[in-house]
């Protein structure tokens, strides 16, 4: 039960912060020149942004619970379940940043899930 | 095409991130035992192989970000997950470590996911969505 909670909280704090990293990186808008005086500004502006922050907040979150688990449970477990998240974060995307996903990148994604989980065991 | 470079940039600073990570970590622990993990610590962060895999790593996810600028998450993010596939084979070639005929199947399976969501456009908001081929058309 721990294990599945913690799983849960992996999966969900990891989809939100991509999903509020995105979020974040559309509002900067379309980083396309690279011109030194402009970086600056540009960067400055990302870690400014409050949707970056609680991604990358959401991120590490994430990432300690990913190592907490790993304390007591395989890898070769939590992994696999953990690559529901490319499902999850999906979603996310088609819900809340208004994303058109298509039959064709759903089952793209369903096999990359499957192909993560299958990698992953032993 | 832009697309295509920095995300393709970003697999390969994951997975050498990963490959060079792991040596060095490998190294670190192997180096002595019976340790704490402060003394662990302490050595990773003299160890500049763990500061190189650190950097890689970071790299990636600036590229991965500034994908995000312009590309669709519901894209990038299984796009990128073709570094699963890379880490298996640099696993195996420079890490000697064995692959099982699942984690190959696994791998095909990442391919082939790939292949179809990379099919299915950078940024599909649009009524006609916006393919790679057609970026690269446009920018010529």
């Amino acid at each position: 039960m721990r294990t599945a909670i913690m799983i849960a909280l992996v999966v969900l704090a990891g989809s939100t912060g991509d999903v509020l990293i995105t979020k974040g990186m559309k509002q900067v808008g379309e980083i396309s020149t690279v011109r030194l005086t402009e970086f600056g500004q540009t960067l400055k502006r990302i870690l400014l942004s409050a949707y970056f922050q609680m991604g990358v907040l959401c991120m590490a979150v994430s990432f300690f619970a990913f190592l907490a688990v790993l304390s007591w449970a395989d890898l070769s477990f939590v992994v696999p379940a953990t690559s529901l998240s490319f499902v999850i974060t999906t979603g996310g995307a088609k819900l809340f940043l208004k994303e058109h996903v298509s039959t064709l990148r759903w089952t793209g994604t369903l096999l990359v899930c499957l192909g993560v989980a299958l990698i992953s065991l032993p | 095409m832009k697309t295509a470079i920095v995300l393709i940039l970003a697999i390969a600073a994951q997975t050498a991130g990963g490959v060079i990570l792991t040596k060095a970590m490998h190294g670190v622990s192997a180096s002595g035992t019976d340790e704490t993990i402060w003394l662990l610590a302490v050595r990773s962060i003299e160890s500049p192989a763990v500061w190189l895999g650190t950097a890689l790593l970071i790299v990636f996810f600036a590229l991965y970000a500034a994908a995000l600028s312009w590309a669709d998450l519901s894209f990038v993010l299984p796009a990128t997950s073709f570094g699963y596939v890379l880490n298996v084979a640099c696993g195996h070639y420079f890490l000697n470590e064995t692959v099982s005929p699942t984690r190959w199947a696994g791998s095909v399976l990442i391919f082939a996911g790939v292949m179809l969501v990379s099919r299915s456009g950078v940024r599909a908001v649009n009524p006609a969505p916006v393919t790679i081929e057609g970026l690269a058309k446009e920018s010529e």
